[in-house]
């Protein structure tokens, strides 16, 4: 087994422009691994959904990926103000997205789950008040 | 794989804007020498933009040679007609063309630009909600973006033929001549669509070259247009496809709902659009146009006029958008036919990826971050690749070696330099201390 390659990204807080950056350049690694363009679709989706997740609610963060032969993991981390129902916020269409980012085309209460979607394995842990962790891995061969 | 961008080795002069433009990173230089990486490249022709020596151009057929043919059948792009400031109307253009002795299929174009139209309202209309915004195909640089970069949206994009191929089909079907047809295109990417066709095997086009070249020489004659006798009634929605939004405008035209639609051009914009694309973000639209040339087609590299000019020639040239009965149906007989569908899906043409074994590949990888890290990280390409990453990914891949790099060369040096101050140092025996002398 080769070591695992670590890619690690500092994620501001209501910085909509660059957003996107981060997803991006995973997308670029799996490609260079050769992983099929399928996968690299759906660890992009997710690895967005998860920046705009620190952007909109998280007050900024830290997006990590690491990739193994076999999958790529991603942890999403913020210390911004927690997720006092998760079961709420798992359904579709539920938002507390501010103003704000509605109008800048986000926050239509899609990401969690989309990220759920597309993960093969997902968990996420909050406290309100002290912040968010999102797991989410994908396999390269399921299916 | 065919490209149909030339290169000028003698007037290259080995400045470095061409390779930082490309976006497909498909340009370095080597030995002083530009080159392009053929699997890489789409024929979008930025490269030539940014080269002020000429040194880059497009290599279509000899046209010298192709007018010279007992028949010339041309087929001319949209573009074509908003080439000149004294021929506005389109019939007037035809009947100049005509004086030379060439052909000009409007009648098919006219057919086929409205039944391509028509098929791709059929496709929107077909599709399931999650299938789409469909893209259009009918920008070829576009298209061979999307099999390289976003090989996952190529489902999404109409599995028509370009309208310009259908014109040739349906001339082809109608008489059973077989003089050669003669493409006027706006730009590299659909020389190449005629050379290297997708989504069909072989193109009915036989040869195409700049419509610059033909413009430039039917403008230099100045020949003047015989009194009109060409009464028939023209739509010319078609000659907007050679600005951004007409191809969906025709779309609309034949639909029976409200659709959603994106045009975009630009390089840009279009790489931003499949991105959002995607990433889901564009939930909603039904189609996509999207144009790598700014402004749509009259933007190409390979055009005579100015595209700020020629859009709005196109745009005063007297355009009926209401779709007749009779459109319609003649659409729907088209249609029927069958022929206007791709024979063969567009194939993917990913980037290759480090090593076929993913271990070696992560090996690889660290062993790239590990170079890129000392690397300066300036992108300045004097080195031959377009950034520092291209640069350390080539150096893992076997290409060339760190000292590539003007800055890295120069910490050698300057290493090498002090290890000779050094060695200048160190005394040999027989000589006396030196300070102690004095």
């Amino acid at each position: 087994m080769a070591a695992p390659v670590c890619l690690e990204y500092r994620i501001e807080g209501n910085d909509f422009m660059v957003a996107g950056a981060a997803s991006n350049n995973i997308k670029n690694t799996l490609k260079m691994l050769g992983i099929s363009s399928s996968v690299c679709t759906r660890v992009a989706i997710i690895a967005y959904e998860a920046e705009i997740n620190l952007v909109i609610h998280g007050g900024g963060g830290v997006l990590k990926a690491e990739i193994t032969e076999d999958r790529v993991k991603l942890t999403a981390e913020d210390e911004g103000p927690g997720i006092a129902d998760i079961e709420k916020a798992m359904t579709e269409g539920f938002s507390t997205a501010t103003e704000y980012a509605r109008e800048m085309g986000f926050g239509a209460g899609m990401g969690l789950p989309n990220i759920k979607k597309n993960s093969d394995e997902f968990n996420i842990e909050s406290e309100v008040g002290k912040g968010t962790r999102l797991y989410s891995t994908v396999f390269f061969n399921k299916q | 794989m065919l490209h149909s961008v030339k290169i000028s080795r003698e007037a290259c002069q080995g400045c470095v804007n061409c390779i930082k433009i490309c976006p497909t990173e498909a340009i370095r230089i080597v030995d002083g020498e530009i080159n392009i990486i053929s699997e890489l490249c789409i024929d979008c022709g930025e490269c030539l933009r940014s080269c002020s020596r000429q040194a880059l151009g497009i290599q279509g057929d000899d046209w010298n040679k192709i007018k010279e043919a007992p028949k010339v059948t041309l087929l001319p792009d949209p573009v074509f007609y908003s080439q000149f400031s004294h021929y506005m109307d389109p019939s007037a253009l035809e009947s100049v063309v005509s004086s030379f002795g060439y052909e000009m299929m409007t009648e098919e174009m006219e057919e086929a630009f409205d039944l391509s139209a028509y098929a791709c309202a059929q496709a929107i209309s077909h599709s399931p909600r999650q299938s789409l915004p469909l893209i259009s195909c009918y920008c070829s640089s576009t298209l061979r973006f999307i099999q390289s970069r976003f090989p996952e949206l190529l489902p999404r994009v109409v599995p028509v033929c370009s309208p310009l191929e259908l014109a040739a089909d349906l001339l082809r079907m109608r008489t059973n001549s077989s003089a050669p047809i003669t493409l006027l295109s706006p730009c590299p990417a659909k020389i190449t669509m005629i050379k290297d066709p997708q989504g069909r095997e072989r193109s009915p086009i036989d040869n195409a070259v700049e419509l610059r070249r033909v413009a430039r020489s039917i403008m230099a004659s100045n020949a003047s247009p015989q009194p009109e006798t060409d009464a028939r009634e023209r739509s010319n929605r078609w000659l907007h496809w050679a600005r951004r939004g007409g191809e969906a405008r025709h779309i609309q035209a034949f639909s029976d709902r409200k659709l959603t639609m994106l045009a975009v051009s630009g390089l840009r914009n279009t790489i931003d659009v499949l991105q959002e694309l995607e990433l889901g973000r564009l939930r909603n639209v039904d189609f996509i146009e999207c144009r790598i040339c700014d402004t749509g087609c009259v933007g190409g590299t390979g055009t005579a006029e100015s595209r700020f000019l020629a859009n709005l020639r196109i745009n005063s040239i007297n355009v009926d958008w209401n779709v007749t009965e009779n459109d319609v149906q003649r659409a729907e007989r088209l249609y029927a036919m069958d022929f206007w569908a791709i024979e063969k899906e567009y194939t993917a043409r990913p980037h290759l990826p480090l090593s076929d074994n993913i271990g070696e590949a992560m090996a690889k990888l660290q062993q790239m971050k590990e170079i890129y890290s000392c690397l300066p990280h300036i992108d300045c390409g004097s080195c031959g690749r377009p950034s520092c990453q291209a640069m350390a990914e080539e150096i893992v891949r076997g290409h060339g070696s760190v000292t590539d790099c003007i800055f890295k060369l120069r910490e050698g040096i300057a290493t090498l330099a002090n290890r000779i101050v050094v060695m200048s140092e160190s005394q040999p025996q027989t000589l006396k201390i030196r300070g102690e002398t004095k």
